[in-house]
């Protein structure tokens, strides 16, 4: 049934007058109050002198000479060097079923970036110091997917989650140049850039990516199954056999941690205007855009 | 480092690009299977609906298919009806859908477009020379000092009679300005919605009528309580000529295209008629729009200053006959002849 709101008032406008252009109106919010000078008036409603009429009110925060509040209470820096800090925007597990439940995300094919990007709910902005996504903990108990999912950030049980329904997980990290041409492909290419390489992370982020639990990119594979089994120890579950999987290739299918898009290179250009791309063939251009400085 | 193999084929590697890298969510929304709204035993009634089982099985259950299914409320029901002769045949029932023709009832939606209707195209032409454009005044007219009469500067003063006004109206001013997409199409849903709710909403096979005497559709319109004005809308702006040489002659009875319809129209006409192929273009692109997640790109108005500086010359012959009486000329007619017959029967 529709709402009982949209109900009632369809109800009321069939005993009411027809709508007509003679009888309706906007709301009265939508007025705007007239600003200007109110005619015969000499102080605008400031009253007569003194700080009001003058505009030196006490700064904020000011107690009238008692030492106040702001400098009474200890500092607790929660934000200290936040422009400086790498955003990881959260995005749920719960979130995420939803995409795939609404078909807004293919999962016969690795979910990236890219992917939940196109979905046109989510985007990332390199100005905000975005890095990616944070898959965070929201519906583990409800997700059922089998996917080859890629994020930023996530936390044990998550990945937890994504395994035992069958997907496997990896955490990557992009440089806010790379993450630039990957959430949004369609515009990066219409630049007719090159698609640069990726970089690697920075040192603070280092042991991240490249520890097994976290799944990361730069892990050990053999390491990383290990880490597979263990988890389903800790957890109690049985980890689905990925060797006899039918869609083991999609489930095991990794971009080089270099590479932005799968089946393109870093150094390639797409032309979009005569639907081709162009693989330079210099040496040197290829040694660049395939070795790591 | 290595790479993996990259695909040889060029166009190839597009395809999939073009599929993985470019899909929209719009295009994947399409991709949901059709769920058909009625019963399957709706689905048979509409299967027979052929010559010979036409008279036997009237009225019918037009079902018609959406793309966009909806569970939250149930389809509303409208008559099709037939304009070939005065009263009309019930020919079937048809679904409408609840997203377009059971919105919430957003009157300041509704004044909003009329608003931007209204302004979008207006240009205000009224103009008022400043002191600097007036003739004279350049001159003070008398010493500041000395004279025993207030000080002044030039005769064009906005004080002096005769002189300039002040932060007058200046030239022609543009007062266009775009609605937001969703607000526009809200709008025709809302129009849509209030037309159907108030029972003015009337869903006709075809606009063909038997012959092209405007007074069959005035006495159509009367036998069926459509009012003094009726808007007909087609999905082709190629009109039965009965029709278009009929309404041509009624003052209030208007035809219009699909992509023609706006809220103005709907709301200025007391009745609204829609063709079945119109009710499903504006339907179908009502709900596509309603379920895109297109970003509204910002439209960009190319008219500048010179293109509306000299005032257009005014179409007077269309006011004069939207400003004749909306009662049908025939009734004053009836009346003149009265009176000129009872004037002549004293002499006779």
């Amino acid at each position: 049934m529709a709402s009982k709101v949209t109900e009632r008032a369809l109800s009321l406008i069939k005993s009411l007058p027809r709508v007509a252009l003679t009888n309706i109106k906007d709301l009265p919010s939508a007025k705007r109050k007239k600003t200007g000078k109110p005619a015969g008036q000499k102080k605008k409603g400031r009253g007569d002198k003194g700080q009001g009429a003058r505009n030196t009110w006490d700064p904020l925060g000011y107690e009238g000479g008692q030492s106040p509040l702001i400098n009474n209470v200890p500092l607790e820096r929660y934000y200290g060097k936040y422009a400086l800090r790498r955003q990881y925007p959260p995005i749920s597990l719960l979130e995420l079923q939803r995409l795939i439940d609404l078909n807004r995300v293919d999962i016969s094919r690795p979910v990236d970036v890219t992917a939940i990007c196109n979905s046109r709910l989510y985007s990332l902005d390199v100005a905000k110091n975005h890095f990616g996504f944070h898959l965070t903990e929201e519906g583990c108990d409800s997700f059922d997917a089998k996917i080859n999912l890629e994020v930023q950030w996530t936390s044990e049980l998550v990945i937890a989650a994504v395994e035992k329904s069958g997907g496997t997980i990896t955490t990557r990290y992009y440089d806010p140049q790379s993450l630039g041409a990957v959430f949004d492909p369609q515009t990066f290419f219409q630049k007719g850039l090159p698609i640069p390489k990726c970089k690697l992370p920075p040192q603070d982020a280092l042991a991240y990516y490249s520890d097994p639990n976290a799944r990361g990119y730069l892990a050990d594979p053999e390491k990383i199954l290990e880490a597979r089994e263990r988890l389903a120890q800790k957890y109690g579950y049985k980890l689905p056999d990925l060797s006899s999987d039918p869609v083991k290739d999609l489930l095991l299918m990794r971009k080089d941690p270099l590479q932005l898009f799968y089946g393109l290179e870093p150094g390639w250009i797409v032309n979009l205007r005569d639907k081709c791309v162009l693989k330079p063939q210099d040496e040197d251009y290829r040694r660049y855009y395939n070795t790591v400085y | 480092m290595s790479l993996p193999a990259a695909c040889n084929n060029c166009s190839n590697l597009f395809k999939t690009l073009e599929s993985v890298l470019f899909k929209r969510s719009t295009a994947l929304l399409s991709v949901h299977k059709c769920i058909k709204h009625y019963s399957s035993e709706a689905e048979e009634k509409s299967d027979v609906i052929g010559d010979e089982s036409k008279e036997a099985k009237l009225p019918l259950k037009v079902s018609r298919e959406s793309k966009f299914p909806v569970k939250h409320s149930h389809t509303r029901l409208a008559w099709l009806e037939s304009m070939d002769t005065l009263e009309g045949q019930k020919l079937g029932m048809v679904d409408l859908h609840p997203d377009v023709f059971a919105t919430y009832p957003r009157i300041d939606v509704l004044a909003q477009n009329v608003k931007w209707q209204k302004l979008y195209r207006h240009i205000d032409y009224t103009f008022e020379p400043s002191r600097a454009e007036l003739r004279g005044g350049g001159r003070k007219p008398w010493p500041q000092k000395g004279m025993g009469k207030a000080r002044h500067g030039s005769i064009r003063s906005p004080l002096w009679r005769g002189g300039a006004t002040a932060l007058g109206p200046r030239g022609p001013t543009n007062y266009f300005y775009m609605l937001p997409k969703h607000y526009r199409a809200l709008g025709l849903r809302v129009a849509l919605t209030c037309k159907y709710a108030q029972n003015d909403l009337v869903i006709v096979d075809s606009l063909d009528i038997p012959t092209s005497d405007p007074e069959f559709l005035t006495d159509l319109a009367d036998v069926r309580f459509w009012g003094y004005s009726v808007l007909f809308v087609d999905d082709t702006d190629f009109m039965p000529e009965n029709t278009a040489l009929a309404t041509s002659q009624i003052t209030g009875f208007n035809l219009m295209p699909a992509y023609g319809l706006n809220v103005h129209s709907m709301l200025k006409h007391e009745t609204l008629v829609l063709t079945l192929a119109a009710l499903d273009k504006i339907e179908g692109k009502l709900l596509e729009e309603l379920h895109s997640t297109e970003r509204n790109t910002k439209f960009v108005n190319t008219l500048k200053p010179e293109d509306f500086r000299k005032e257009p010359k005014k179409d007077y012959t269309m006011y004069k006959k939207f400003t004749q009486p909306l009662e049908y000329n025939r009734n004053f007619y009836d009346q003149a002849t009265f009176y000129e017959d009872s004037e002549d029967q004293p002499e006779s």
